[in-house]
């Protein structure tokens, strides 16, 4: 397949027997085919696919093969068997934190083997001091362009993602904004290159870094703007937060002491504090003298955006792009409180309203687009699931189901799609459509985290520990004197 | 159905204005008065109207907790039966602890244990009149000192019924005037307690002077009113950092936070332990009793177990065996001390089935479904996820010495059971230096607490405003004036 090909319109049986055999072959389609297969298909399709995964996976993922074994499943039956196999969330940050602290990547990268089929057995892991160099070696030995999280928490997961999933993902996106509002709809960004616009970073391995710096070569042709073009996304700077966590629970027992590798680069990350002000100028700066008027394409969160926007307004900036740019957003407020007319001030600074919004997680290779009812819809290459938030069980397949969501990512061919999220939701489109009209599963916008919720619930206990507060860079800079 | 809990305004009991409270789940709901429009009634603005608390005596206060007490029981007491079907369903606790813990109520009223505890706390004679304080012989002074009441918010946990109890007794012996607030996992103890007390005496000072609300923590509009040093001396908060955020923005001078932090606790245990067979057994049924009782629901609760049982291979192969001999201790614990845990932390079991992945790393006994789990980590590091530990799941941490042990206890550290007890005596002074609290045998830490004071802070005695009475002879001071004499 290549990217730019046209995509052919099949009837909706074909396009499941081929997803059923190759998930990745939904990119040939157009993507709103997706949402026309009937419920019966549909599930024949992603279990067959889901079974063509779990027997190829087993044998090679030994993660896979406990989790088999301690359910006791042979095969996939049916949807509960499959349910019985997701991952926990836990699983991709598993690791022990001492790994990191002590900077035994070698112990690191065994973990990290036991979660993909891509061989690291060559990967030599002498003279690596910090996760960037880590992730640095593995991209340049392997297959592999492995995803962090921001990791809330600060302890991160790690995704063994590879540089052509990276690539899948990238292109269903572009698919999706092409034919979300039916085939050919929007214009196709693989072919009708826009100017990506990010005000973020552009080097990282966060899944979206990793996909923003790809979009700015598939459908930006190269040309794009990004507020941090140059400076790099740090894990190593995200993971201080769990160092800091780490060390405060261990008493003088965990003192912290900075790595060698993260001290040497405290100037940098003073320079970049210090450079702030300055790099958001010329960001507006360009974005007004280079992009004025031009169709875009924009990708950012929505507190991000409004940063952006609210700074920009107040610089006297507005309407700057052209009319029939386009943005993609998702990801909720992250917890900050927003104005309400937020989305509009964000207009007025942009200069247009076309908005595709998201739903989807770094785990997730095929993000779930939301529809003009606001709810987000999953397209036939995963199988979400929703489990009871108490027990764990999959709760029917049918009617509306609110609990614990759980997905069955088909994409990945390396790594174990399968994952149970923290986050609660009503499930809905099981045998009645959305009155968007697209059939299948689709996620309620009501979308909160399990961990939010345990947290406002009004109950106190006498057990527990201090939490730690997210101000790694302000560590750094304060211990490194800058 | 959903559950009514009353607001009990000194004495008067209103269950009207209803207002939905609760949890997620649908059977956890419960109904209470919105609060807003009681405010008022609810503070005491004038600080003299603690007056009539001074009319009675301690004895009368002992035998009025004694005879509340005795209506306690609950199996008669219909308020306590309420109170235990709700908590049946709030609660992190099972059916027969928490009935255990019911039980135990009328225990704490009985007029030897107030005494007690009055005694050992504060000091009776303090709480009845002036203390003339020892004065040497050339003292032109005299100095006499009294604990007087104070005006009070708490702020109560709900994770064991007992901290109801407790801050009802602390309150009359103290002669102060309490506002409980309640939280949602146990709204209705308290008020169970203190509905009994206006069916003994709805006038009676001690019932004047206790109420108890239920408010979603943190509502402004409550918390402005009542977090004012015109209304209030002092706030008794016990628990989680959220609850302690939002009661931060309201202190000024003239209101004393008091604050019961959030806690963990661990053990020590010795090479001594692994002497022989035997003992090793003894030891393994004491750590499951610390780790497993009250179903790991307490802040006294073990959690991370430090085992001097080496790291080499031999060493680790002991500290197994301890896991081993643990678990199968925590499995036959009586069942109103310990039980499987009827709602198993979700995120906890994640991370259990995550060690699986790491063998070389890590060995779990247990943790399949929701009867608990030792792991033994292969390592002198406790698991990543040590401070999420509860639901009957203990870390066993083997060391070389018990050093790094020492250097890993810090200011939340509350309880540190220890084996053997030399190994206590020799350790207790470093131990208290790095931040620990209670230095216990191990295999006590839940059971057997006696009156104390509580994570090192005495709370009775901040509870209550130290007064000073001083007396000067008025000949001396004149002279004074007169520059005869150096002060």
């Amino acid at each position: 397949m290549s990217a730019a090909a046209q995509s052919v319109r099949i009837n909706s049986q074909e396009l499941a027997r081929q997803i059923g055999e190759n998930p990745v072959s939904f990119l040939d389609a157009t993507y709103d085919s997706g949402f026309v297969i009937d419920d019966e298909e549909r599930h024949a399709a992603q279990l067959a696919a889901a079974r063509q995964r779990f027997e190829a996976l087993r044998p090679r993922l030994p993660a896979l093969t406990k989790l088999a074994v301690d359910q006791g499943i042979e095969s996939i039956g049916g949807f509960e068997d499959l349910a019985a196999l997701l991952f926990p969330h836990t699983v991709y940050k598993s690791y022990p934190f001492s790994f990191i602290e002590q900077g035994r990547f070698d112990r690191l990268t065994r973990w990290f083997s036991s979660l993909t089929t891509v061989s690291l057995a060559a990967i030599d892991t002498n003279g690596i001091a910090t996760i960037d160099d880590w992730i640095a070696v593995l991209e340049r030995d392997t297959s592999l362009a492995p995803i962090h999280t921001f990791g809330t928490s600060g302890k991160l997961s790690f995704l063994p993602r590879t540089r052509e999933q990276v690539r899948i993902t990238v292109t269903l996106n572009a698919r999706c904004v092409r034919d979300f509002d039916g085939a050919y709809a929007g214009p196709d960004l693989l072919v009708d290159h826009r100017p990506l616009i990010a005000p973020s970073y552009r080097r990282g391995a966060s899944a979206i870094a990793r996909g923003m710096n790809l979009m700015a070569e598939l459908y930006g042709g190269g040309t794009a703007l990004f507020l941090y073009p140059e400076a790099l996304f740090s894990a190593d700077v995200l993971s201080l937060a769990g160092r800091l966590r780490a060390a405060e629970t261990r008493g003088e027992a965990g003192r912290l002491e900075l790595p060698a590798a993260l001290q040497a680069r405290r100037q940098e990350f003073a320079q970049r504090e210090a450079n702030r002000p300055q790099d958001l100028d010329r960001f507006f700066t360009e974005a007004a003298s280079r992009f004025a008027g031009r169709e875009v394409f924009l990708f950012a969160v929505w507190p991000i955006l409004f940063e952006w926007a609210d700074e920009g307004l107040k610089r006297g900036l507005k309407g700057i792009f052209g009319p029939n740019s386009i943005l993609t957003s998702g990801g909720g407020s992250k917890g900050r409180p927003l104005p309400p007319d937020h989305r509009e001030r964000i207009a007025e600074f942009l200069g247009f309203t076309r908005t595709l919004e998201f739903f989807g997680m770094s785990e997730l290779m095929a993000n779930a687009p939301r529809c003009q009812l606001g709810n987000y819809h999953f397209p036939p290459v995963v199988i979400p699931f929703v489990l009871d938030g108490d027990t764990g069980q999959m709760l029917p397949r049918e009617g509306l189901q609110t609990g614990r969501l759980a997905l069955m990512d088909l994409l990945p061919d390396s790594y174990w799609g399968g994952l149970v999220t923290g986050d609660q939701v009503t499930l809905g489109g099981f045998g009645t459509p959305c009155d968007c009209g697209r059939r299948g599963p689709y996620v309620h916008p009501e979308i909160s985290r399990y961990s939010d919720l345990k947290n406002g619930d009004d109950k106190i206990n006498c057990a527990g520990a201090p939490e730690a507060h997210d101000r790694a860079i302000e560590f750094l800079l304060d211990r490194s004197g800058a | 159905m959903s559950f009514k809990v009353p607001l009990i305004v000194r004495g008067q009991v209103i269950e009207s204005d209803l207002v939905e409270y609760g949890g997620r789940r649908e059977a956890a709901r419960f109904r209470a008065p919105a609060l807003a429009s009681h405010l008022a009634a609810l503070v005491l603005e004038a600080p003299s109207r603690m007056a009539d608390l001074y009319q009675i005596s301690f004895d009368e206060i002992v035998a009025f907790l004694g005879k509340l007490g005795e209506r306690l029981d609950p199996d008669r007491n219909t308020y306590l039966q309420e109170a235990f079907e709700l908590s049946r369903l709030t609660s992190g606790l099972s059916e027969p602890i928490l009935r255990h813990h019911y039980r135990q109520i009328p225990g704490y009223f009985e007029p030897r244990v107030v005494r007690e505890l009055a005694e050992r706390l504060i000091g009776r004679a303090y709480l009845e009149g002036w203390v003339e304080q020892p004065a040497a012989p050339q003292d032109i002074s005299r100095l006499r000192i009294r604990a007087f009441g104070a005006r009070a918010v708490h702020v109560i946990a709900g994770n064991v019924p007992v901290v109801g109890a407790t801050t009802v007794i602390r309150n009359a012996v103290t002669r102060s005037d309490a506002i409980v607030k309640t939280p949602s996992n146990d709204p209705l103890t308290t008020a169970a307690i203190v509905r009994t007390m206006v069916d003994v005496a709805a006038d009676h000072p001690l019932t004047r002077h206790v109420s108890v609300a239920y408010w979603k923590g943190g509502d402004p509009e409550i918390e402005e009113y009542l977090y004012d040093p015109r209304r209030i001396e002092k706030i008794i908060a016990w628990g989680g950092f959220a609850g302690i955020q939002s009661v931060k923005r309201y202190l000024q001078p003239g209101l004393d936070l008091i604050t019961l932090d959030p806690k963990h606790s661990s053990s020590l245990i010795g090479r001594e332990a692994f002497e022989s067979g035997s003992t090793l057994q003894s030891v393994a049924r004491r750590l499951a009793l610390d780790i497993g009782g009250l179903n790991q629901e307490g802040c006294v609760n073990a959690r991370v177990i430090y085992v001097e049982s080496g790291t080499d291979a031999a060493g680790i192969e002991r500290a197994d065996q301890l896991g081993a001999l643990t678990f199968a201790a925590l499995q036959s614990l009586p069942d109103f001390l310990s039980t499987p845990h009827k709602a198993f932390d979700r995120e906890l079991k994640a991370e259990l089935d995550a060690l699986s992945l790491l063998e070389d790393e890590y060995r779990v006994f247990g943790g399949r479904r929701n009867e608990g789990a030792v792991i033994v980590s292969r390592s002198s590091q406790p698991v990543d996820f040590a401070r999420q530990l509860a639901c009957r799941v203990g870390n066993l941490v083997p060391v070389d010495s018990l050093e790094t042990a020492v250097r890993s206890v810090n200011a939340y550290t509350q309880t540190i059971g220890i084996y053997p007890e030399s190994l206590k005596e020799s350790l207790r002074d470093r131990l208290a230096l790095h931040g620990a609290q209670r230095l216990v045998s191990l295999g006590a830490a839940t059971l057997h607490q006696h009156p104390g004071p509580q994570d090192g802070i005495e709370p009775l005695r901040r509870m209550v405003k130290w007064i000073t009475e001083e007396t000067f002879d008025g000949r001396r001071l004149d002279e004074t004036v007169a520059g005869r004499h150096e002060v």
